[in-house]
């Protein structure tokens, strides 16, 4: 077999620039067919936009893509699909309400432009789920499967197209270890059937059972393509986080003061449990882990977004019981939320309008807002972190990410807490952005406030923060000092893979 | 550098898209004025009768009824509740328990005390739709139609007759020249206007409605404001039918019916946006005016009634196709 022939899939020269960011810079891509190729990297390592450029979603600005030796252009996920490649997704993207064999062939059915042919869809999908070794009724109702269950007929519906390769993102994040062993004799199944599957994981211990090859991607860029022989948990994390840690991060040195937040054992009593941290005046504490560890909803349980079922929560020392945001608001806390259009910004809204929402009513008089010390507001934020254009009645969500993250944030120091909570306030914004959000966070830990910051990005929380809490899985590691902080050290701890 | 290049490409960027929509904007304004102005040339050009200030009073007293409920019924749209179909019912009770309760505590007495009850079936509805979580439509309507099977059982069915004729004689009175109906309206629909617009309320009302999830997350008591727009409504609703019932001397208890949809499509010919978030009172009562001088020429001019509903459909489509088009560019 000749080395093109067998090539499933050839990107070469790769590159994906968004507004500010270059998100992929001149990666190449390769996958052989019947092998199984993990593709590892930090968040925001590029992963899942290179997997959008290879199912269609997104056009690469530069570059080449060759399946099965010959050049394609791809401009919607169904030429991709027609192409043979089929993606599943890390969330489930299939409908509760029909059965099994529905979801199997949905959009596929056989029986197009006559009655539907019940039978032999289920037929063919019982056949398909047997072939995979999944007992699964194609009679049940999706929805009443289990979520591990619904991920394997997710995985079925991928196969049931014949792909020649399939894509994998984080498949076993739902699933238990038997589970998870369960998915690896079907993977392996699918590699012998010369299937070309790529795998993208955090879980490097998995990656080293199931991968014939690893990809490591960093920063958008293509680190290394090895063999899985002789590579071990420990080198990947060294290629997937090995750059120098440049001083771009100016730490303010800020005086810390008392405990202004802190939280107690606190669960949700579903993705969080056990969770205690602590922030003083004048402090920047860290929380980072993979996505999904649970670190977002520590910060929405807090600042009452939902219910914790056990633990407290105390501000200067009170105990206090905060059931909703503008409980949390009262007691002086303040929560910059990860998503920035959905739960950050009301679009149809100026920047005034916007700043002002959570203090409207000390603004009132009477129950009219007093126009004069909204417009001042929203003047002095303007000025104070130079948003761009200055102009409070620009309507918000016609500012760039970094602006109107600015504006976020100037909306909640309006309501003067002791302590705030950030979650990722630099995703998405560009680099100048960015510089100038951690010199807002800067200015304000200078000024006593306590800081919690939630980034996936360690070069960030290595330079930003003072102590850092690393989660994983629901738990939360004892704080580590400054002086202990690594890269390597909070990759292992958020992986949970042993420094070898 | 490239950051300076970068900073720069984006004014220009957003100069060029609220130029755009500054633009839309006024054109959609104008674009209600402008339908208004030629409905009322062409209706005095078909019809002598239309340019009377008999007609055109006719017209301003039906108008205020309905448009008492439109102020109300922006309130629920712009905060993203959809529709409430309970209006029938609180317009019935605030028509019915008005003149019916007269003879026992006196006339003002019962209407403040129907406004109440209209209220209450206001309150039941918010918190259904605000704390509960249920779809408004299927909430209004099951509450208006149990609210209007109380109403009708209290009355055994059959129609209540005023009893007070001091104060029917106020109800289709005049000050200085205007109805009374009117000016109420008129005040209503400034006071509506007012909280919209200038008050806490208002503006939590527009955050919820443009951004639920953002709303909530600043500390904005999202439930109270949702369940707030349906009390309004009622409130609004009950008035509206308790005027109705003063001016007509009776009350059946089918009398509210029609009155949602007609408020409905005036808030939503007005420009007000059906998913919330967007809209204001004077747009609302331009829409109101726009549609009530149509049927008022449609019916002069001899329409016959299926093709006036032909039309009004038509605008009502046309209306939330535009809001639709616009949302997609990011205009409205």
């Amino acid at each position: 077999m000749t080395a093109a022939a067998n090539c499933a899939l050839d990107m070469r020269g790769i590159s994906k620039t968004f507004p500010g960011v270059k998100a992929l810079s001149n990666v190449n891509f390769a996958v052989r067919f019947g092998t199984v190729h993990a593709v590892v990297g930090e968040n925001g390592a590029g992963k899942s936009t290179l997997m959008k450029v290879l199912n269609g979603s997104y056009a690469p600005t530069s570059g080449t893509i060759k399946v099965g030796g010959a050049e394609v252009r791809m401009r919607r996920p169904a030429d991709a699909q027609a192409l043979g490649i089929r993606m599943v997704h890390q969330e489930i993207n299939l409908v509760p309400d029909l059965t099994v064999a529905e979801n199997v062939y949905l959009g596929r059915m056989p029986g197009k432009w006559s009655w539907l042919r019940k039978g032999e869809m289920v037929s063919k999908a019982a056949a398909v789920l047997d072939e995979l070794g999944a007992e699964i009724n194609p009679r049940e109702r999706l929805g009443n499967l289990s979520i591990s269950q619904q991920q394997l007929v997710e995985i079925a519906k991928a196969y049931a197209a014949q792909p020649r390769i399939i894509v994998l993102d984080e498949p076993t994040s739902s699933l238990s270890e038997h589970e998870t062993a369960a998915l690896f004799r079907i993977l392996r199944k699918m590699r012998d059937d010369g299937i070309a599957i790529i795998y993208i994981s955090h879980r490097l211990k998995e990656v080293l059972e199931i991968a014939d090859e690893v990809t490591v991607l960093r920063d958008g860029s293509m680190i290394e393509t090895r063999p899985i022989e002789g590579i071990t948990a420990a080198q990947m994390i060294r290629l997937m986080v090995g750059r120098e840690v440049s001083n771009v991060f100016p730490k303010s040195p800020a005086e810390i003061g008392k405990s202004v937040l802190r939280v107690e054992r606190i669960s949700d009593g579903a993705r969080f449990r056990d969770v205690s941290f602590d922030v003083r005046a004048g402090e920047i504490l860290g929380l980072t882990g993979l996505v999904g560890a649970g670190r977002t909803e520590v910060a929405r349980a807090i600042f009452g977004l939902s219910r914790l079922a056990e633990g407290t929560v105390s501000v200067n020392g009170r105990k206090v019981s905060i059931k909703s945001p503008s409980q949390a608001v009262k007691a002086g806390i303040a929560y910059v939320p990860e998503d920035r259009k959905g739960d950050g910004i009301v679009p149809g809204m100026s920047i005034r309008e916007n700043i002002s929402l959570p203090i409207l009513r000390r603004l009132s008089r009477l129950g009219r807002i007093r126009r004069s010390a909204d417009r001042a507001l929203a003047a002095d934020y303007v000025k104070q972190f130079s948003i761009s254009p200055p102009d409070g009645e620009r309507r918000i969500n016609l500012l760039s990410g970094g602006n109107q993250q600015k504006a976020v944030i100037a909306k909640w120091l309006a309501a003067r807490p002791s302590a705030l909570i950030l979650d990722e306030p630099t995703r998405g914004v560009d680099v100048g952005a960015k510089a100038e959000i951690h010199n807002i966070i800067g200015q304000l830990v200078a000024s006593g406030m306590a800081v919690v910051m939630i980034s996936s990005e360690l070069p960030e929380i290595l330079g930003v923060c003072d102590r850092v809490v690393v989660m994983r899985d629901g738990h939360a590691c004892e704080p580590l000092q400054r002086a202990e902080l690594s890269e390597e050290r909070i990759m292992a701890l958020a992986t949970g893979e042993e420094m070898a | 550098m490239t950051d300076a290049a970068m900073e720069i490409s984006g004014v220009t960027r957003n100069d060029r898209f609220t130029r755009g929509s500054k633009l839309v904007d006024a054109l959609s304004k104008a674009g209600l004025a402008f339908a208004i102005l030629a409905v009322m040339a062409y209706g005095s050009l078909v019809s002598p009768a239309f340019f009377t200030s008999g007609n055109l009073l006719n017209v301003l007293t039906s108008m205020s009824i309905v448009g008492i409920v439109v102020v109300g019924m922006t309130f629920v749209l712009v905060v993203g509740g959809l529709a409430d179909l309970s209006v029938p019912a609180t317009i019935a009770c605030g028509a019915i328990l008005s003149l019916g309760l007269q003879p026992m505590i006196g006339p003002l007495p019962a209407f403040v005390l129907a406004v109440g009850l209209a209220g209450l079936i206001g309150l039941i509805n918010g918190v259904l739709v605000g704390y509960v979580g249920i779809n408004p439509i299927i909430a209004t309507l099951g509450i208006g139609t149990i609210g209007l099977g109380i109403v009708q059982a209290a009355v055994g069915g059959v129609i209540v007759y005023g009893s007070n004729p001091a104060s029917a004689e106020f109800a289709k009175g005049r000050l200085f020249g205007i109805p009374v109906v009117v000016l109420i309206f008129l005040a209503i629909a400034l006071i509506g206007h007012f909280v919209l617009s200038r008050s806490f309320w208002g503006r939590w009302t527009l955050a919820t409605g443009g951004n639920y999830s953002a709303a909530e997350a600043s500390a904005v008591p999202v439930q109270a404001v949702k369940a707030g727009a349906f009390v309004i409504t009622a409130l609004a609703s009950g008035i509206s039918g308790g005027l109705l019932g003063l001016t007509l001397q009776s009350a059946r208890p089918l009398i509210g019916a029609g009155y949602e949809f007609s408020a409905i499509t005036a808030v939503v010919v007005g420009g007000v946006s059906i998913i919330g978030g967007f809209g204001s009172v004077p747009r609302a009562i331009a829409g109101l005016i726009f549609v009530q001088l149509l049927t008022n020429v449609m019916v002069l001019d001899g329409v016959r009634t299926p093709i006036q509903g032909f039309v009004l459909g038509i605008l009502i489509v046309g209306a939330v196709g535009m809001d639709a088009a616009l949302r997609k560019r990011g205009v409205a």
